[in-house]
């Protein structure tokens, strides 16, 4: 499987991510993104005339949207990561697929927008940003109250997958995190999850790590 | 609030909402706080900024009794003491290297931090059970006009939206936004707790469209 | 803070390779400017009342003031080897101040922290002693023999070692790093900083790098800067005050700390403020 990527995409590290969480292997092909524009290339063009990332090729599978990368991922690797197959539960999973569309939408503009200077109407892509982390909210809230840690179920998918990276940037972008317990909560236990990987902007829990005895650092 | 001259409690966060071994910000009156629980269950509240280069300790991690800075790693009692700086494992951090510590209790599900030294303990909210803690983009006043009650002398107003009756602890903070704690009275079942903060939701869009018209007609 | 000794310092506007006919906007210190590139192929600097401003394009980039250089840009020699490859990082945007940027860049206890797994990690976070001077004939701050133990120093670099590293300061809002460079160990890599103040809490970080590496793919180093960078970039970001204060009492340094207390030192000499406070608040 072979992953068009770019290290600072948070749509890419949701494949990443899921890929580290479930024990699959990416072949990972680098996308000079920023600065060099390689994703509106002919090259990358003649893969995804939408001109984003990422791009996942498997064999003659080619993907474009990272929400059907997810999927993908889930069904070939740990199809738990699918839920239970309950009407209930598939439509609460894809509620939150579609959901995660708009924070690429708004987190990720406002994010692109603050850090690396490409255009867009930073204010209202920063109040969307806040409008939406508070849906997020408000859903985990209840998730929460039924005795469910996570979106979808009492176990993680994909949607919390889809949902985490950009979530998680928001400060990025000039969208605090900071008025959303509940969000905070799911954030860590999505990071403390085994085989979790991080990306650039979020940090590793140095506390799920004992406090090392002191010494030089020589072993 | 209380009639405390030499000091108050502001309720800072819902104990639910701070595990153990983790920091989170929040906010007093006398400034920014990196509010912490140690592995051991204890809660403290410590300024937010540590003194090496002014990063926010919120952005930190607790390992056992102590508050680590993201930065550089130094750690922090519960007091306040510096106990070590892992750029050199042998030094024993001087005194003076040290952050502010404010006042905690923790009581019926709320934390509290003090502003000042308050002779009094934080009001009681016997029988009632925290559901959720939310910003609302609205000062007190504002909310109160919204849901038409008026908060009391320990700061709980008595809401009701339709069917459903709510008790929002309140705490202003800085740009005009309020900090709400929800609780419900103790009886009450899953679907009464879904709408509840359901209502609230309602509640902080009915106030925040009247602080909307009260800012543009001045 | 006042502005005076930083306005005749050179700064980076933009990438040489990226410039083109139609104006680029961005800022120098509060003041509007464009850069675009001429039919001669030239850069062209101007403020947007259109002044024109000084410009000079070096180290793969536009570089230009908005007052009046009495010295040409700071010269990296190692910059003119042979066989040398350059890596334009490309530009990133922080919400902090010009100087909080470059304090960073010279600073390694953070290592195992904020770089976990990359330049450092628990529990090598000892900081060895190293040699600082402000160096009278340059007037540049530099720290030498500096040592940190790195489990994936470079892309080059097969595991961990020991990396040692040289760090110089050459104008306010610029540092190079001088590392050890693991295919040709009597060589330094180089890493810069290049910073552009925007505003006295606002600046467009240009990473850029002279590099002996002939394995690792451009778009593979230039992922590895960027990761560092923005590993930092939510650090900087949440730094109080914002501001770089020059007056010891509200941050306290220790051993470790050494170039970043001479380069604090050296920047209140020149009185280069935009973006520092004096005095404790």
């Amino acid at each position: 499987m072979k992953l068009y990527d770019y290290i600072l995409s948070p749509s890419c590290y949701k494949v990443r991510l899921m890929a580290a969480l479930t024990g699959l292997s990416l072949d990972i092909r680098p996308v000079d993104f920023h600065p060099g524009g390689e994703h509106r290339k002919a090259e990358l063009l003649a893969l995804n005339p939408a001109g984003s990332i990422p791009i996942l090729e498997d064999g003659d599978l080619l993907l474009t949207e990272s929400s059907a990368m997810l999927v993908y991922l889930a069904g070939k690797a740990a199809p738990e990561w699918l839920g239970d197959g309950t009407a209930e539960q598939s439509a609460r999973l894809q509620q939150w697929l579609s959901f995660s569309h708009r924070l690429t939408a708004n987190l990720g503009g406002a994010r692109l927008h603050e850090m690396l200077l490409r255009p867009g109407d930073i204010a209202l892509l920063q109040a969307q940003g806040v409008a939406a982390l508070r849906e997020l909210e408000a859903g985990l809230v209840e998730q929460g109250l039924r005795g469910m840690p996570f979106l979808a179920s009492d176990r993680p998918t994909v949607a919390d997958i889809a949902c985490f990276p950009y979530v998680a940037l928001a400060p990025d972008g000039g969208v605090s995190v900071d008025p959303y317990p509940a969000i905070r909560r799911w954030s860590r236990a999505i990071r403390a999850l085994d085989n979790f990987i991080e990306m650039p902007g979020i940090h590793r829990l140095h506390e799920l790590k004992p406090e090392p005895q002191i010494g030089t650092g020589k072993e | 609030m209380s009639a405390d001259t030499t000091g108050f409690w502001t309720p800072v966060a819902l104990s639910a909402d701070l595990p153990s071994g983790t920091v989170i910000p929040a906010h007093t009156r006398a400034g920014s706080i990196a509010l912490w629980r140690s592995d051991s269950g204890r809660v403290a509240a410590s300024a937010d900024r540590c003194p090496h280069r002014g990063m926010r300790l919120s952005y930190g991690f607790v390992r056992g009794e102590t508050l680590s800075c993201i930065y550089h790693g130094w750690s922090y009692t519960q007091t306040g003491n510096c106990l070590r700086i892992p750029a050199h494992p042998g030094l024993t951090p001087p005194d003076t290297i040290r952050v502010a510590t404010h006042l905690v209790e923790e009581a019926d599900g709320v934390i509290w931090v003090a502003v000042g030294e308050p002779v009094h303990p934080p009001p009681k909210l016997e029988g009632l059970v925290a559901l959720r803690s939310l910003t609302m983009h609205a000062d007190v006043t504002t909310i109160e006009a919204a849901s038409g009650a008026k908060s009391d002398e320990t700061g709980l107003l008595k809401a009701t939206q339709q069917y459903d009756t709510m008790w929002l602890l309140l705490s202003e903070q800085e740009q005009g936004h309020t900090l709400v704690h929800v609780l419900l009275d103790g009886d009450n079942t899953l679907g009464h707790r879904i709408s509840a903060s359901r209502a609230v939701e309602s509640l902080r869009r009915c106030a925040e469209d009247l602080q909307a018209r009260r800012s543009r007609d001045g | 803070m006042a502005k005076e000794a930083m306005l005749d310092e050179w700064y980076p506007v933009g990438l040489f390779s990226q410039v083109k006919t139609t104006a680029y906007k961005t800022a120098l210190m509060g003041e509007p400017i464009e850069v675009s590139v001429g039919a001669d192929g030239n850069a062209i600097v101007t403020t947007s009342g259109g002044r024109v401003l000084s410009s000079r394009v070096r180290y793969g980039h536009v570089w230009s003031s908005i007052g009046d250089p009495q010295k040409e840009i700071f010269s990296i020699p190692e910059a003119d080897q042979p066989g040398r490859r350059f890596v334009d990082v490309g530009v990133v945007r922080v919400r902090c101040s010009p100087l909080r940027a470059v304090e960073n860049f010279l600073d390694i206890a953070h290592f195992p922290f904020v770089h976990t797994d990359i330049l450092g990690a628990e529990p090598h976070t000892e900081v060895q002693n190293y040699k600082v001077e402000i160096r009278d004939v340059e007037d540049e701050v530099w720290a030498t023999q500096v040592k940190f133990y790195q489990p994936q120093a470079a892309k080059s670099a097969s595991g961990g070692i020991t990396t040692e590293y040289m760090y110089r300061v050459p104008a306010p809002t610029c540092s190079v790093l001088y590392k050890t460079c693991p295919p040709r160990p009597s060589e330094w890599d180089v890493i810069t900083l290049f910073v552009q103040p925007l505003a006295e809490d606002l600046c467009d970080v240009w990473p850029w790098m002279a590099l002996f590496d002939d394995e690792t793919s451009m778009t593979d180093l230039i992922h590895f800067q960027q990761t560092i960078f923005l590993q930092d970039r939510s650090i900087l970001e949440n730094q109080i005050p914002r501001l770089l204060p020059l007056d010891p009492g509200m941050e306290i340094p220790t051993r470790a700390d050494l170039t970043s207390v001479a380069y604090r030192r050296w920047l209140k000499r020149h009185n280069y403020t935009y973006g520092a406070q004096l005095v404790a608040q």
